[in-house]
């Protein structure tokens, strides 16, 4: 898996369950798109589907204060990379 | 015919205040006594506090029964065995989730976040293990636990339920549903019970003070679909169950 895979199922998220196209990786998505609590859970339930792997719940806790797309992506790298399902592009 | 309606709103006032004075009577002053000790001393309080919430409200509705006879309850034997799902009902009076409650001993719920600051009764709710509406209560880290505790009580055999309608229809058609409910039956791998809610608004409608009781009336609960979504696979998508829960209930409406 690389960081541009990442990016990729990340934005394909954002289509499928929030309807939103090509979003800005840097914006917030609180104030931009209106993002909450549930939404960052529907979230992380995507990322575990997409790594195949069960986030634990001292993880899910640290991802749910994330404020970007970059930040998501970062996020996933760092799971992906201690489950070594991350290659370096 | 003023006189005539005057004269069948005696009973409907007697019954109102008869039920209601049992209601908020057993939760200050009766059920108090077998509350606290119930919390202190019972192995899991929460679930303590359920049974017992569970059994006032049986007798409320035992009560109603006796009270209102020209209303009878239809609860088929499958929404009485749910157990382990989260249940997803329409709307329609402030009776449906205390019939929902008298129905199942263990039990959740989501509550509208107001009632948590209505003294006791708000302690009585958090403590009982409803969940607030409120978005400080379901923010950051404190929405992970709250989300781990149902995951538990629904392995448990316990039941969620939820109106993902968010408020009582006041017409009877259906209003647009919050996608919240799907996302907390995935987080916790949960079936969804469909379960259709027909006649507790003729019994006692939106906007009103008084128990219809002179009316005759069917009050019926019926489990009009189960889903059991692949939560896991690549294709899932909240939208399409949401979407899908919204024509069963449609359909049957």
């Amino acid at each position: 898996m690389t960081r541009q895979e990442i990016e990729q199922e990340v934005k394909n998220v954002f289509h499928r369950e929030f309807e939103i196209e090509n979003p800005d990786m840097d914006a917030d998505l609180r104030e931009t798109y209106e993002f909450d609590s549930i939404d960052a859970i529907e979230l992380l339930l995507a990322i575990e589907n997409f790594l195949s792997t069960e986030i634990s719940q001292e993880e899910k806790k640290q991802a749910i204060n994330i404020r970007t797309i970059n930040q998501i992506c970062d996020y996933i790298e760092k799971i992906a990379k201690q489950r070594n399902l991350f290659s370096p592009a | 015919m003023p006189l005539v309606r005057f004269f069948q709103r005696i009973p409907d006032l007697l019954v109102t205040l008869i039920l209601w004075c049992y209601f908020l009577f057993g939760y200050l002053f009766i059920l108090p006594l077998l509350f606290i000790p119930a919390y202190i001393f019972a192995e899991n309080g929460a679930a303590a506090l359920q049974n017992l919430n569970h059994f006032h409200l049986k007798c409320f509705f035992a009560l109603t029964r006796f009270l209102v006879p020209r209303t009878t309850f239809k609860i088929s034997k499958d929404v009485r065995d749910i157990h382990s799902s989260v249940i997803v009902c329409n709307h329609l009076s402030y009776l449906d989730p205390i019939l929902l409650i008298s129905l199942f001993g263990r039990h959740r719920t989501i509550v509208k976040h107001t009632f948590f600051k209505v003294p006791i009764f708000g302690r009585l709710l958090k403590n009982s293990g409803y969940i607030s509406s409120g978005a400080r209560d379901m923010l950051g880290p404190a929405m992970i636990n709250n989300l781990e505790d149902i995951k538990k009580h629904l392995a448990e055999g316990g039941i969620l339920f939820v109106f993902p309608e968010g408020t009582r229809s006041r017409d009877g058609r259906l209003a647009p549903f919050n996608k919240g409910v799907f996302t907390i039956a995935r987080y916790c791998n949960a079936p969804l019970k469909l379960v259709f809610i027909n006649g507790t608004n003729r019994l006692f409608p939106p906007g009103h003070f008084l128990f219809n009781t002179h009316e005759f009336n069917e009050i019926k609960l019926e489990l009009i679909g189960s889903l059991e979504p692949d939560y896991k696979g690549n294709n899932f998508s909240i939208s399409s169950v949401a979407d899908e829960t919204r024509k069963i209930f449609e359909e049957k409406g």
